[in-house]
């Protein structure tokens, strides 16, 4: 009986110093809790950039001129944005009220003529609270590039090393792969305006009132009475579409919406792609 | 004028009578037997001296005139203390029981069940609150712990016997018991609201929704809910049902069967009495361990040492920590999420046909069996022996709630597309996996093929790309000519981007999956 | 071998186990109240910085300008008063407590019961509605029934690296120790207010103000 008292003290004694001991190190296993979840939350955060916003705003966030600035931009880190539209407050917030909210009206005296869709649920977006976080902390963990001036400056898009022209014959073009086409429209956001949204003419028979895909339709809006433009086939109005886009507007359609920039930063290969892509969209 | 203001103290006179210190020492004495609720300082002392009892016997005092141990015995029979027969299962439950209720009630502090911050809570509690982690790993080892032991209790109790009369309501009561533990555990689960929280709780309340006839069961399905699907509502009625409801009836039942259970006295190890007597209530003189001191030691001494095994487990031995997954997401079910272990059978027995058979009826028929099976007398005899159908039931349920519970597991007749099968080895939706508990140093950038094990750069990427071409050929018939990728980049600061990727048939067919790993996200641990 | 229960308690020698025992009781008496320590501490409110009861920036240009009156900070729950010549000068001031100048941060709550105090521009100075107190701009009570100055909280002044330039500190003695002011550096960039850390203002309890 006396051995259970003796036991008995001991595994109390022993149960109050490891008590003692993992209270002792809480503050630093909290710390390192904190960071742990912190890091998952950029995880879910960038899964969600994917699937939400990289149509957009490019893969690596470097932005798609024309269609959404860039994140991934010492610009955006250093203060330089938010003294351009006069956020005088933190940059997360900036951040978090721009995912949550997006931009009602597109913005004025900017190149993005498209809206940046709702996300939060509290306005009638798609996405929960804890989700606009998770992708708040993951465009703020783009700033690391730029902390102390250890990343380089990422530029939007660079420039082609020579641009098509406008010209719809001269240079001729290459053989087009459509598949690169069309990772090509994804990675430069043509995919944000003519598929899913309506800015632009929808490119899918199924998405489009007439039933027909735009590889169908270029043939027929090229011989239309109402045509303005210069092209003589479907593969030259295409190229049209793309180089000089305001010549002919499609029924519904304004001037001054689609981007005027790819005779200058896409090469003749790259239209080409792109064009075979069209094509193959009966 | 002063007769008004004269104030008459006790003490002061006892101080007059005999001198300070002994007043004292006999103010002392009075309040020890006061609190003991009879027993002095002289019987305290000789008690723990282990002195032989006197008569009359002080130590049955606090039995008979005090409230916390008025429904403890002041005896129990030598019998019953050892290990067997009773491998001191129903002391464990209530333990655990303590525990749940003192460790439950402390989280109740940083807690609010709103789906809006439940989740928040958590990481709140765990990374915010000295301790927190803690006590809720202790919480949820308790609970784990009490359904297990709840469980081997009710299988002890019937080997023995020890529901046959006279003892009938006290297994009926028992049951009732079981049930609030297995509900208990279940509505805390919910209550994380992480991904394993939601579905699993999803699945086990879309039974109710089998009930028929079909009105009732959708109205009870939506009531328990709180909606068409687990949110705001539904997580208040889980946590209320948690924190309320279902403690105050656990604690009822719990007063009717201790009650029960000391009224008829402990059942004696089976063989020791004739067949059909129940000597437990009468303890002859030679065969007692009384509750003080003995007993009282005893039981002390085992609370220390499972206060100290849990302590332990959840802390430097690190033996056990609750789970925590992603934010609890609506529209999306993990591949292969399960039920907690205690409902496995359930959801094995729903794999085997309609819902309403095999999620209703089936379990309300086995629990209705579970009520009333004291009442069903075979045969007066508690001995083993005489017991072979009893015993071979026992055996038989046994086992065939194992192969259920098996049955239960995701990976058993629930399969994805092999592919995602495959990936899902790697990189699991349930839980962190190897592929995320591989430490960021050992990912280099690059890409690696299962066709090029050998040359990888590190020792933790080795395993992975050895893992994954091991389920490629586990898979080999559905994929054929197969080839596992395994892309990683750079994708921010800290940030990888690992990219699986599935070739089969040559090539011809191809599947994805993207997985964000961050260096600091403490997968291993 | 009867006990006499009245006679009193009987000193016996103790035994081995009978200490043991006392032991045991210790050890889990000792453990209780480590436990308890510990769930003092574990229901704590904790806070982390921004909120109130943590800590609280503000940066230089939302400073009150010298002698114009306190600027209210919600968030923080506090007051900052800029105190200049026209403050230290002030004749309603009662000579008995050290008036300094520069900032002070001062809590919004009423030293009396606990009513928040409002800024009166046209009497130049806080006045509680709840029962009357008035007080100063640097928080010295000059009237009503409250018993002491206006409570403020630490802060240190921060440069733009976020290192700290200067600390406040109390000035007075005894039941007259209070929270100084503290002059802006020049080359502040803000304060960081610890909520969680006030200081009691001096004991006031005079007609008109005063010890």
């Amino acid at each position: 009986m006396t051995w259970r008292v003796v036991v008995g003290t001991l595994l109390v004694v022993a149960t109050m110093i490891i008590v003692a001991f993992t209270a002792i190190n809480e503050p630093a296993r909290m710390a390192d809790f904190d960071a742990g979840f912190e890091a998952r939350s950029i995880e879910v955060g960038a899964a969600l950039f994917e699937s939400n916003c990289m149509s957009c705003h490019g893969i690596t966030g470097q932005g798609i001129p024309g269609v959404a600035p860039a994140l991934n931009s010492a610009d955006l880190f250093n203060g330089t944005r938010l003294t351009e539209v006069g956020w005088t407050g933190a940059l997360e917030d900036y951040v978090r009220l721009t995912v949550a909210g997006g931009r009602p009206l597109a913005s004025t005296g900017t190149s993005y003529p498209q809206r940046m869709p709702t996300w939060s649920q509290e306005y009638g977006g798609p996405l929960r609270i804890d989700q606009v976080e998770n992708l708040v902390d993951f465009v703020m963990n783009y700033g690391l590039t730029y902390a102390a001036g250890t990343g380089a400056e990422t530029a939007a898009a660079a420039p082609a090393a020579e641009g098509i022209g406008a010209n719809l014959t001269d240079p001729a073009l290459p053989a087009g792969d459509a598949a690169r086409g069309e990772q090509l429209t994804m990675d430069l956001g043509c995919v944000g305006c003519h598929v899913t949204a309506t800015v632009g003419p929808a490119w899918l028979a199924d998405s489009h009132p007439s039933g027909t895909g735009i590889g169908t339709r270029a043939g027929e809006s090229v011989t239309a009475s109402d045509y303005a433009g210069e092209a003589t086939n479907a593969v030259e109005y295409l190229r049209e579409s793309i180089v000089n886009p305001n010549v002919y507007l499609s029924t519904g359609f304004t001037a001054g919406v689609m981007p005027a920039i790819y005779a200058d930063s896409l090469t003749a290969q790259d239209v080409a792609d792109i064009i075979a892509y069209l094509e193959t969209l009966k | 004028m002063a007769e008004i203001f004269k104030v008459h103290i006790p003490f002061l006179d006892d101080v007059k009578e005999k001198g300070l210190k002994d007043a004292l020492v006999a103010k002392t004495d009075e309040s020890v037997e006061r609190l003991t609720a009879g027993m002095n300082i002289e019987a305290v002392r000789s008690m723990l001296r282990g002195d032989p009892v006197t008569r009359p016997n002080p130590r049955v005092k606090p039995h008979a005139d005090g409230f916390w141990l008025h429904m403890r015995p002041t005896y129990f029979n030598k019998k019953v203390m050892p290990w067997y027969p009773t491998f001191r299962l129903g002391f464990l439950a209530v333990y655990f029981l303590v525990v749940e209720t003192i460790t439950g009630v402390i989280l109740m502090f940083w807690y609010t069940p709103s789906t809006l911050v439940a989740y928040e809570n958590m990481l709140n509690i765990m990374g915010n609150v000295p301790l927190g982690l803690m006590l809720r790993d202790l919480h949820k080892i308790g609970a784990e712990a009490m359904v297990a032991i709840v469980l081997l209790h009710m299988l002890r109790t019937y080997v023995t016997g020890s529901y046959k009369k006279p003892r009938q309501f006290t297994w009926h009561t028992g049951v009732w018991l079981l049930l609030f533990t297995l509900f208990l555990s279940f509505s805390g689960y919910l209550l994380p609201w992480d991904q394993l929280s939601l579905w699993a709780v999803t699945i086990g309340a879309s039974m109710s929704e089998a009930a028929p006839p079909p009105v009732v069961g959708r109205i009870v399905d939506v009531l328990v809910r709180g909606g068409p699907g687990f949110g705001d509502i539904g997580l208040l009625r889980f946590y209320l049902g948690h924190v309320l409801l279902l403690p105050i009836l656990l604690f009822i039942a719990l007063g009717i069967h201790y009650y029960k259970v000391i009224i008829h006295g402990h059942s004696l190890p089976p063989g020791v009495e004739a067949d059909g007597e129940d000597t437990a209530r009468k303890v002859p003189m030679g065969v007692r361990d009384y509750f003080m001191p003995d007993v009282m030691t005893k039981e002390l001494y085992w609370i220390a040492l499972w206060t100290f095994i849990i302590i332990f487990a959840v802390t430097v031995g690190n033996l056990y920590h609750a789970p925590l997954e992603p934010h609890a997401d609506p529209q999306i079910t993990p591949l292969h999420t399960t039920a907690p272990w205690y409902f496995l059978w359930l959801q094995g027995m729903l794999k085997l046909g309609d819902k309403l058979i095999w999620g209703i009826i089936a379990p309300t028929v086995l629990l209705g069996f579970a009520f009333v099976l004291s009442y069903l007398e075979v045969g007066p005899s508690r001995r083993y022996i005489r017991r072979r159908l009893g015993m071979s039931f026992a055996a038989l349920t046994v086992a065939v709630f194992a192969i259920l519970s098996y049955m239960g597991t995701p990976y058993y007749a629930v399969s994805s597309s092999p592919d995602q099968e495959v990936m899902a080895v790697l990189a699991p939706q349930t839980h962190p996996g190897p592929l995320r508990g591989t430490p960021a140093e050992e990912l280099v950038v690059g890409e690696y093929s299962t066709h090029a094990v050998a040359s990888v750069p590190t020792a933790g990427l080795l395993e992975l790309m050895e893992l994954y071409e091991e389920e490629l050929v586990k898979f080999g018939d559905d994929l054929p000519d197969s080839e596992g990728l395994m892309i990683i980049e750079d994708w921010q600061v800290g940030l990888k981007k690992i990219t699986l990727r599935v070739l089969w048939n040559g090539g011809e067919r191809a599947a994805d999956l993207a997985v964000y790993l961050h260096a600091d996200s403490n997968y291993e641990d | 071998m009867t006990v006499k229960e009245t006679a009193g308690p009987q000193i016996a020698p103790m035994t081995r186990r009978e200490f043991l025992y006392y032991v045991w009781a210790a050890s889990m008496a000792i453990f209780t109240a480590e436990f308890t320590g510990l769930m003092i501490w574990f229901i704590y409110p904790r806070f982390r910085e921004g909120e109130f009861g943590g800590k609280i920036r503000v940066t230089i240009a939302n400073f009150p300008s010298v002698d114009t009156g306190p600027k209210d900070f919600s968030a923080g729950r506090f007051w900052i008063s800029n105190l200049g010549e026209q403050s230290l000068n002030d004749p309603r001031q009662s000579a008995d407590y050290i008036i300094q100048p520069g900032l002070k941060v001062l809590y919004k709550v009423c030293v009396h019961l606990g009513c928040l105090y409002k800024w009166v521009p046209t009497n130049d100075r806080f006045e509680c509605p709840c029962h009357g107190s008035k007080y100063l701009a640097n928080g010295t009570r000059i009237d009503g029934p409250a018993t002491r100055n206006l409570d403020t909280f630490e802060f240190v002044f921060a440069d733009a690296s976020g290192n700290v330039i200067a600390e406040v500190s109390t000035v007075g003695e005894g039941r007259l120790e209070e929270a100084g002011a503290l002059e802006i550096p020049s080359n502040a960039a803000e304060i960081v207010v610890d909520t969680g850390q006030r200081i009691d203002g001096a004991r006031n309890t005079r007609d008109g103000g005063g010890l």
